[in-house]
């Protein structure tokens, strides 16, 4: 009996052993992960974006939409992104599936404006509509902040943000953000949340993704069937 | 040009020439026959059959005027014939709109010019500031055509009743865009619920709110600045006036008339009686280049069916804080709605009210299992009346349409067929008088007591 005791014990203490080995290699492989992250922070900064007024007129409305995100009432936490990114889409050229919006000018999209008001924004048709902005070059792009219409709690519907090299989008196509739940759009489905528009803008990453040409979709909104952009931002790194 | 509603050798204008004899009687009694009939005479001439499409002009392309165009887009048979406003981006957004469901309005600067060109109209709709609806809603009648006029009627009680003296003596209809009667959610719950079924027992006290958030004045782009001879044309002292009148006192009634007309409204509605007496208190606390009072909060007495009742309203420009909703409480219950529905569309039932499984059963609401709640009292003793708080019970009626589209087609379908007006500019006289005092009230710091008399025009 006493052998056996002894041996339980010695099984015990190897097990103990045996285990404190191993939580000391998860121990150092979380640290030195975590050292490993850090440095990769070190290279980063936060996105610095220049926010609109937020305002809201009218009469708010009935939001009913499936697949959207939480609302937190929380400002945006910061987003990071590798030190030297800049702002590569001001007055960049913009090209539509409408060629004559109801509103506005399609160069309103990268003119760096963003108030919410009426004069501030280009409406496109009903339905589908994509606008393209043509960076000139490519980028590793980082970043895309999209405000459509801010000042009306709204939903736009099948939002969908593709970047490429290609400017018919036909080859080396990345989807950087999809909404579009029930594949309407024919793009594919995608699993991004539809979300509320507010004076942030939607933050999309771009992960360092190399592109000159970004497309954006969308498919009317929860207020009317027509599609809005107040700006949109892509934030890149040139290519060496 | 050729009649493009000829149909079988017949058209509506031949119909009209027809039974051109039988003006005077439909005139008198808005029927002929037995059968619903509208006549838009004085130079415009027509006879609407239930069945027609109906040619619409738009004054006041703004933004509620867009909101407008979109449900008009929405309702078969509805046609904008014309347009105007007196800026530019106004009509070119509008008409831009438009084209893009194949409609191709004509566009005008001024109303006047509208009505004048326009021949072959069959209802108008006014979405301009509140000053000049009387003028403009008021013309359109004289013209023999029914107007949809946006709330609130006028910023002046004066020129509100020139529009009911005109409605009257046209026999034209006049429509005020206090949307909610209308709403078949407000429908059910204030005519069956209330009034009808009485869930609620006896209603004493009405609560409602419209918080908003802190806003800077609207601006616009420079390049769409309107040149200042014909601001001064149309009478604005400048563009910034222009964009934000609801904040003047020459152009509008301020938040409480924008956005209390709606939700005082409904006071009256569900108390079946105007108020006896107003007291209120607001001031401009905190925009002081703005003319109207930035909050204001009212109380209402009224003397309903059932006995005295009060009610509170509060309007805030520098708080979203509540959001907006109305709540009507009884002694067996209350009842709490939004014209957006998460913010309110439930009844709540006080314990020793009857049961309410019948209604349920009937559909008249729906029930929810009262929330499981667990409090931490530490040993103190906590009142079971506190914390026993009911379940909610929600409405089961829901609204796929955007807010303001049953209200037009309650226009239309009077226009059409007859149906009676939901919010006829009597009606909305009346909520008129209610709202406006308000403003005397909080100016004079005074308790202001309404006459009978004052509610009719």
């Amino acid at each position: 009996m006493i052998k056996g005791d002894q041996e339980i014990k010695m099984r015990s203490l190897n097990t103990t052993k045996l285990l404190g080995i191993i939580l000391g290699w998860s121990l150092l492989l979380t640290m030195s992960g975590l050292a490993s992250a850090q440095s990769q922070d070190k290279d980063k900064v936060e996105l610095k974006i220049q926010l609109p007024k937020p305002m809201f007129v009218g009469t708010p409305r009935n939001i009913k939409t499936p697949n959207l995100e939480p609302i937190t009432g929380k400002p945006r936490g910061p987003f990071y992104v590798p030190a030297g990114t800049q702002l590569v889409s001001l007055n960049k050229p913009v090209t539509s599936s409408d060629r004559q919006p109801v509103i506005g000018e399609l160069s309103y999209l990268t003119d760096g404006e963003k108030s919410g008001e009426d004069g501030y924004f280009v409406e496109l048709g009903p339905g589908p509509q994509w606008v393209q902005i043509d960076l000139k070059e490519p980028y590793l792009i980082q970043a895309i902040v999209i405000w459509h219409y801010h000042s009306q709690a709204r939903v736009y519907r099948d939002v969908v943000v593709q970047v490429s090299e290609d400017k018919d989008f036909i080859n080396g196509v990345v989807t950087l953000f999809n909404n579009d739940h029930d594949n309407t759009l024919g793009l594919g489905a995608g699993r991004d949340r539809e979300y509320i528009e507010t004076y942030e803008g939607k933050l999309i990453d771009g992960r360092g993704t190399k592109a000159r040409y970004v497309r954006l979709w969308s498919n009317g909104n929860t207020s009317n069937d027509m599609n809005h952009y107040v700006e949109v931002e892509v934030y890149g790194l040139p290519v060496k | 040009m050729e009649d493009s509603d000829k149909k079988d050798g017949f058209s509506r204008r031949d119909f009209l020439k027809t039974t051109a004899a039988g003006v005077g009687l439909a005139m008198t009694t808005g029927k002929l026959f037995g059968r619903p009939f509208l006549l838009t005479g004085a130079g415009q001439g027509r006879t609407v059959m239930p069945s027609d499409e109906l040619r619409v002009a738009l004054i006041g392309a703004g933004e509620q005027g867009r909101v407008l165009l979109d449900c008009c887009l929405r309702i078969p048979g509805i046609k904008i014939a014309a347009l105007a406003d007196i800026w530019e981006y106004s009509r070119n957004y509008a008409s831009g709109y438009l084209n893009k469901y194949g409609q191709t309005p004509h566009v005008y600067e001024d109303y006047k010019q509208l009505l004048n060109s326009e021949k072959d109209l069959d209802a108008v709709i006014i979405a301009t500031p509140d000053w000049v609806h009387a003028e403009q809603a008021n013309a359109c009648l004289n013209h023999g055509l029914p107007v949809y006029c946006e709330k609130e009627m006028s910023n002046s009680l004066d020129q509100a009743r020139t529009m009911v003296e005109t409605a009257r003596r046209t026999g034209r209809l006049l429509q005020i865009g206090h949307q909610r009667r209308s709403n078949p959610r407000y429908i059910h719950a204030i005519d069956k619920l209330l009034h009808e079924r009485q869930i609620i027992g006896r209603v004493m006290i009405g609560y409602a709110q419209w918080n908003r958030a802190r806003a800077e004045m609207l601006s616009w782009p420079k390049k769409y600045t309107i040149p200042s001879e014909i601001l001064h044309r149309y009478g604005y002292n400048s563009m910034e006036e222009f964009r934000n009148w609801r904040w003047f006192k020459k152009y509008g009634g301020g938040p409480i008339v924008d956005l209390g007309s709606h939700q005082i409204d409904l006071f009256s509605w569900a108390f079946k009686a105007n108020p006896k007496s107003v007291v209120a208190s607001g001031g401009i606390d905190y925009y002081p280049q703005r003319e109207w009072y930035d909050n204001v909060m009212v109380i209402y007495e009224y003397d309903t069916p059932t006995g005295a009742a009060r009610a509170f309203y509060q309007v805030q420009t520098t708080t979203s804080h509540g959001g907006f909703y109305e709540t009507f409480m009884g002694d067996n219950g209350s009842l709490v709605i939004s014209e957006v529905p998460q913010r309110g569309d439930w009844a709540y039932r006080e314990a020793h009210a009857p049961d309410w499984a019948p209604l349920v059963r009937e559909g008249l609401i729906r029930s929810e299992a009262p929330p499981i709640q667990k409090v931490q009292t530490k040993n103190v003793f906590v009142d079971v009346r506190v914390t026993a708080e009911a379940g909610r019970w929600p409405l089961p009626i829901e609204l796929a349409k955007p807010a303001h589209q049953p209200h037009l087609e309650n226009f239309f379908e009077a226009i059409r067929r007859g149906v009676p007006l939901n919010c006829p500019a009597e009606l909305a006289y009346e909520s008129a008088v209610a709202v406006l005092k308000v403003n005397e009230a909080v100016r004079n710091h005074a308790y202001l007591k309404f006459r009978a008399e004052d509610f009719k025009a």
